[in-house]
């Protein structure tokens, strides 16, 4: 659905089914220089389980407007903002790699009920390497295609897919040149800035998830690890596969998401 | 991991790792109709489109999903459908992009089936085709109407060898907004990579050099996923709630591959023309070779070209790599590999001299095929166009003495004796 928010066309995706504000919520984060089709596995397979599922486009990024937000606390109020607008009660947030980072700092602010958090390819730190940071600011499309192809485990090198003849690679980089060229250099100095981590991953009070992967070169296993350490009682799987678990192992990862949600009904 | 393999590799590779249970390490066959469901959940999955998955194999089929991926990974695109046949390919793009009262502008220098599906049968079904030079960028420009919803073209045309200028199509399609939709058979992903030029959707015959072996008809659409479908009154069907699924927008839930994913919820569905998973083993089977058959179908094409361009028995040669083909410059930019191995030439004595040369060589196989590995040859106007009068042909663009060679990968020696008894045969006759 498109709406208009703080003065910008602003889409939300909701996974073919209309939002229902009494059922709980699932919100997805995307990472990035991503939008709401890094989501495109989960967000119909959770909508039509029947939870209310939204997966927002970021400003600048996919079918939004708007100017990018900055930080990472830029983008959890917006998101905070978003939520609140919407009238949502409770909401379950599913970050990837910068979503996560935003959702770390959404449990600190959400004025709505917050029932879960959800950690998919995360970490409480992304550094960003200069050259990467460089590059999304001189040449945001050969940025992306890095990204694209760091992000993926074998699977991208060898065009392998459990969606019948699709490219990890042809999709990712056609995803990320839907965003506005300033979207990725926003996105990668906010995660490259942002120190708060391991303070608000110590505060998580909320039941919480982590799902990463073992071969994981943008948000890497160890760090991952590490951070699942920070939170209390964080329920913890490793997949065999790169960043983009979303797309890399969709249905592995909607149901241990499944099985957790289930859990807290 | 992030090895970003090289096309020779990925040509052997991709679409396909061993499986963990039975470490085969060819792609197996899966034939079979359908797929055992574990829950009534992952049905409904499968059907409702939330995830991947097999259903069906008119939808999908593990075996031909290797082909499709393999494709996708050669082309540099975001998905890709494989089908019965190159027609088949044609017809799901047309079906998935247009509806009744939209408008195409194509080549008016392409394959007669091509055409005839544009000309004749599309019409029946209220979607109207201009057809404009390819080498006019300026006229396909005047040809778009406010209702075209697609420009149409083979990169190298069959059987006049005109080359498209593929950049300078692209760039006016991208300004209307409109998709750039190839026909790339006769070039294949080996020789030029149309998305890097800007087109947006491809279509192949895979029964031609990609397969290569001339065993298995195929087609398949490869989808750049570098087109913005996002305007719901230029293509409803795409972005717009479309009857299946529940009201879907394509473009919304799928983005870049909005357009394989409408083809196969829709034209595999309806219509229907899956590819049988053991013809995609054997597609596949031809492109692991690809590059190697490519490049000595080019060494043996320059080779004849040579040949031909200095035997006293011949008219005229036409080949885009001759710097006497009026798309030659063209060529040289966008196919600098070189230009296919298909060649047209004539040989003098007209209608009887290209009947006899048919008839005496041996080595060489007389049919209807192209991009076979083997030497093939035809002379419309004894076969395809025999009914038609030279004049007739002539504003077709063919001539009554015209040979279509298909540059096999027999020793080229071989194939030049061959044609030296086609030609004896010529003189005798023109004695
Ligand atoms: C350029 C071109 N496109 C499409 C086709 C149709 O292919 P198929 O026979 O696989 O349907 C052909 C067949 O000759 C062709 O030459």
């Amino acid at each position: 659905m498109i709406i208009n928010f703080k003065g910008a066309k602003t889409y939300i995706g909701t996974g073919g089914k209309s939002l229902d504000i009494n059922k709980m919520t699932l919100c997805f984060l995307h990472g990035s220089g991503q939008n709401h089709l890094s989501f495109i596995q989960q967000a119909r397979f959770f909508a039509y389980k029947g939870y209310s599922v939204i997966v927002p486009d970021m400003p600048a990024h996919g079918f939004s407007d708007g100017n990018p937000c900055k930080s990472i606390k830029e983008n959890a109020k917006w998101i905070n903002d978003l939520l609140v607008d919407l009238k949502l009660k409770d909401v379950v947030v599913i970050g990837h790699s910068q979503g996560c980072l935003v959702a770390l700092e959404l449990n600190r602010i959400l004025k709505s009920s917050l029932e879960a958090l959800i950690f998919v390819a995360g970490s409480n730190e992304i550094p960003v390497n200069q050259f990467l940071l460089d590059l999304s600011k001189e040449n945001p499309q050969k940025a992306s295609q890095m990204m694209v192809t760091w992000g993926h485990g074998i699977d991208g090198d060898m065009s392998i897919n459990k969606w019948p003849g699709h490219s990890h690679y042809g999709e990712g980089n056609n995803i990320m040149c839907m965003n506005k060229p300033t979207a990725l250099r926003y996105d990668l100095q906010s995660c490259n800035d942002y120190s708060d981590g391991i303070d608000a991953a110590n505060i998580i009070k909320v039941p919480a998830l982590a799902v990463l992967a073992k071969n994981d070169q943008m948000t890497p296993l160890k760090s991952g690890l590490k951070f699942v350490e920070l939170i209390k009682n964080c329920e913890t799987h490793i997949l065999d596969c790169g960043h983009f678990l979303p797309s890399e192992r969709p249905m592995e990862l909607n149901s241990i998401i499944n099985s957790f949600l289930s859990k807290l009904k | 991991m992030s090895e970003n393999y090289k096309f020779d590799t990925l040509s052997l590779h991709a679409g396909h790792i061993p499986d963990k249970e039975t470490g085969s390490r060819a792609v197996p066959i899966y034939q079979t109709t359908s797929y055992v469901f574990n829950s009534t959940e992952e049905a409904a999955s499968l059907y409702n489109m939330e995830v991947g998955g097999h259903l069906y194999t008119r939808i999908s089929n593990p075996t031909v999903a290797a082909l499709e991926q393999r494709l996708a990974a050669l082309e540099g695109g975001a998905s890709a459908l494989a089908c019965s046949s190159g027609m088949a390919a044609m017809h799901l793009v047309i079906s998935a992009i247009c509806s009744s009262g939209d408008h195409i502008v194509a080549s008016s220098k392409m394959y007669g089936a091509n055409i005839n599906l544009l000309q004749h049968t599309m019409p029946r079904f209220g979607i109207n085709t201009d057809f404009v030079n390819p080498n006019d960028p300026e006229a396909i420009k005047r040809a778009i109407k406010p209702n075209t919803k697609l420009v149409f073209g083979e990169v190298i045309g069959n059987p006049g060898l005109d080359i498209m200028d593929v950049p300078e199509i692209a760039k006016i399609c991208n300004s209307k907004n409109i998709p750039l939709v190839l026909d790339a058979t006769f070039n294949t992903p080996y020789l030029m990579q149309p998305f890097k030029h800007g087109a947006n959707i491809i279509v192949h015959s895979l029964t031609k050099w990609l397969g290569g072996h001339g065993i298995a008809i195929g087609g398949a659409v490869v989808n750049g996923g570098n087109f913005d479908w996002g305007d719901k009154y230029k293509f409803p069907t795409i972005s717009g709630p479309h009857f299946a699924l529940g009201g879907i927008s394509f473009w919304e839930e799928f983005g870049p591959s909005a357009l394989i994913a409408k083809i196969r919820a829709e034209g595999m569905y309806n219509f229907g023309p899956s590819l049988s998973p053991t013809n995609a083993f054997h597609l596949m089977q031809g492109i692991e070779t690809l590059p190697l058959r490519m490049k000595k179908h080019i060494e043996n094409t320059h080779s004849i070209l040579d040949f031909l361009v200095n035997h006293e028995m011949v008219e005229w040669v036409k080949h885009p790599d001759l710097e006497t083909h009026p798309d030659h410059e063209v060529a040289k930019r966008i196919l600098p590999k070189g230009s296919g191995s298909i060649v047209a030439f004539g040989i003098k004595g007209g209608r009887e001299a290209g009947k006899a040369f048919i008839e005496s060589v041996q080595l060489a196989s007389h049919l209807a095929n192209v991009g076979d590995a083997k030497t093939l040859l035809i002379h419309p106007g004894s076969t395809t166009h025999s009914h038609l009068s030279s004049e007739a042909m002539k504003e077709g663009g063919l001539t009554d003495d015209m040979i279509r060679l298909s540059v096999g990968l027999e020793d080229i020696n071989d194939i030049k004796k061959d044609f030296e008894r086609g030609f004896k045969a010529v003189k005798k006759l023109n004695k």
